[in-house]
């Protein structure tokens, strides 16, 4: 390591800074597996919500586990998964849940049918894996 | 790693296993995810599989690379994550690099 030279030292900087950039571009599955998740969600609330009970809960609640299944696969075929991936999901699935309850255990005890309440419900359940999947897009 | 007693070139701070440049490449590699595929790390890093295994045995050896073995449905998979140990020693093994590239001519 004697003859270390600073020319050296910025090449091997340079190649750590291009290998966490092939990393990143590795981990942008997280952008679309957040997507779905947001989209998914939505549909089952609407589902929940506005068609007629107990169809409506089937039906929302079979898309649902559905599309998990199919995201849990997706995401385990993945190769690589990013620094901090794990706190991240975490985070999004308490937000989720937190959000999900809010909207559900209300609609369902007063506004059962309402699509005043079930539609904007609908966006606020979409919105951690939506905004989540923007936020990875920009990494 | 220490800190640099004064008038020793940062040189001296480079942590041998990872300075390298196949295992710097792997543990760069790994340092920006939570965990990589082998596969990945080997596309990545441009090498053939029994190389990265050496690198690999050697980084896991020092205590820097975890090795865990798994299938995904009936297909084997072997996941390569860094260490506690392997990111401190990687971050202090950066700052060094970052520091004989900042004196310029000093070590050339």
């Amino acid at each position: 390591m004697g003859e270390y030279a600073s020319h050296d030292a910025a090449a091997a900087l340079a190649r750590v800074q291009e290998l966490d950039s092939t990393v990143r571009k590795g981990s942008k599955w997280y952008v679309r597996y957040q997507v779905i998740y947001g989209c998914a969600a939505a549909v089952m609330v609407l589902c929940v919500g506005l068609l007629p009970s107990p169809q409506g809960v089937a039906i929302g609640i079979g898309c649902w586990s559905a599309t998990m299944a199919g995201l849990s696969v997706y995401a385990a075929r993945q190769r690589v998964s990013r620094r901090g991936f794990g706190r991240r999901h975490v985070g999004l699935i308490m937000v989720w849940t937190l959000l999900y309850l809010a909207v559900l255990f209300p609609g369902v005890m007063w506004h059962q049918g309402a699509a005043s309440w079930w539609v904007p419900g609908a966006v606020v359940v979409a919105l951690p894996g939506l905004i989540g999947g923007y936020l990875e897009a920009r990494r | 790693m220490t800190e640099t007693s004064p008038g020793a070139h940062p040189r001296h701070e480079l942590d041998e296993v990872i300075h390298a440049p196949v295992r710097l490449s792997v543990v760069a590699t790994l340092a920006a995810a939570d965990k990589a595929e082998f596969a990945f790390v080997r596309d990545t890093v441009e090498v053939s599989d029994s190389v990265l295994s050496r690198q690999v045995a050697t980084l896991e050896k020092a205590g820097y690379v975890a090795v865990t073995k798994g299938y995904v449905g009936k297909r084997p998979r072997t996941w390569l994550a860094l260490t506690p140990g392997g990111r401190t020693a990687f971050a202090a093994h950066c700052q060094a690099l970052r520091a004989i590239a900042g004196n310029g001519a000093d070590g050339d």
